[in-house]
């Protein structure tokens, strides 16, 4: 494990920001913390595999202990960079985005299994939305009792959404609870 | 060198006291520096030539290839594949909350202009729709208004049509005096 280079904390931090906004600063200094200790200053690592994972420092200090094939998961797992250098963002991410959300859609309870077994969201399904969001944004989805259920990618601006018909599509789905299910034998694998 | 050394020691076997002769500038002396003068004359500008090419040789500094910078190889290296001298090898880690707030900075405004060009452009492109909307509109309401007049001036028609059906009908003459009341051609 080890911290990331410049250009990937950039590369993170940008695909962090379609979601969270500026409220990326609660990651890096959450509000409750205590800067000068180790235990509360939070990291973000470079597992195996390209893995980043978001733990404390104190945490990441005390992985060092542990070989580096033994070494399966250091705190939450956010992601992993591809080959070509982007970063894609897991459905483990979601405990860490969700509170932190800058854009969010509801579902209605027709909508969540659907979502949940991989679909796109239409617009008969949508609860209620988060005004003024632009154009091809990212969206944390929620069912209607505000249980985070992944994210997706708004296909339509606010303004246009409200005109389109009940079948369109109006969120594109970037991740779902549902792979905890569906991409069990991949999600966790360091092989 | 090797001449001085004859000169010094013929001085001290034929006078005999070379420190007397050193010590007070008498007669002596005076012969000894003839005699000194006589012979020696060739070797003092040899040994100039020596003291001004040792200089010379001092300032001529070999560099070794390090120093130089040359590469091994006579080859052409394209530029940025050598990394500058004194600049640390490997990766530069980010591990620093001023660094990471630095970077989420740069980063926070790149987003903001994009939504805020997003949120702009979604405004322009939906005042346009609207004017656009209206015009269409407008359009349509002329379209039936103009509907509206064609039809009236054909319902118009129809209606004379059908008073003059039914002028004639009943009676020759209130017909006649109908016609004559609205034709008022004259000619003179």
């Amino acid at each position: 494990m080890r911290p990331l280079t410049e250009t990937e904390t950039q590369t993170l931090f940008s695909k962090l920001a379609n979601y969270m906004g500026p409220f990326i600063k609660n990651l890096i200094a959450p509000p409750d913390s205590n800067p000068s200790t180790d235990q509360t200053r939070m990291s973000f690592r470079l597992g195996n595999q390209n893995r980043v994972y978001y733990c404390s420092e104190y945490l990441a200090n005390l992985s060092t202990c542990v070989a580096r094939e033994n070494l399966l998961s250091v705190g939450t797992c956010l992601g992993k960079f591809t080959k070509t250098g982007k970063f894609r963002l897991h459905i483990t991410s979601l405990n860490v985005i969700a509170p932190h959300a800058r854009y969010k859609l509801w579902v209605k309870q027709n909508g969540v299994m659907p979502f949940l077994y991989g679909g796109n969201i239409v617009k008969a399904h949508v609860g209620r939305w988060s005004e003024d969001c632009p154009e091809h944004q990212g969206v944390v989805v929620l069912g209607m009792d505000d249980m985070p259920l992944g994210f997706g990618v708004v296909a339509r601006s606010t303004a246009e959404a409200r005109r389109l018909e009940p079948t369109g599509i109006v969120c594109f789905r970037q991740a779902d609870v549902g792979e905890y299910l569906r991409e069990e034998d991949t999600l966790f694998t360091t092989t | 060198m090797a001449p001085t050394r004859t000169v010094k020691s013929k001085d001290f076997s034929k006078d005999g006291n070379k420190f007397k002769g050193s010590a007070t500038p008498g007669v002596p002396g005076a012969n000894m520096k003839s005699r000194v003068s006589k012979k020696p004359k060739a070797p003092p500008p040899k040994q100039q030539k020596t003291k001004l090419a040792a200089p010379a040789k001092k300032k001529k500094r070999v560099y070794t290839e390090k120093e130089l910078g040359i590469p091994k190889l006579n080859m052409i290296t394209p530029v940025g594949v050598e990394l500058p001298k004194g600049k640390k090898k490997g990766k530069v880690f980010v591990d620093d909350q001023e660094s990471m707030m630095t970077i989420l900075a740069i980063v926070n405004a790149n987003k903001a202009g994009q939504i805020e060009s997003k949120i702009m452009k979604s405004r322009q492109m939906e005042e346009i729709r609207e004017a656009r909307r209206k015009e269409a509109e407008a359009r349509q309401e002329q379209r039936n208004l103009k509907l509206e007049e064609t039809k009236a001036s054909m319902r118009k028609k129809r209606k004379r049509r059908s008073d003059v059906v039914v002028d004639t009908d009943p009676s020759g003459s209130d017909s006649k005096g109908a016609k004559a009341s609205r034709k008022r051609v004259s000619f003179a």
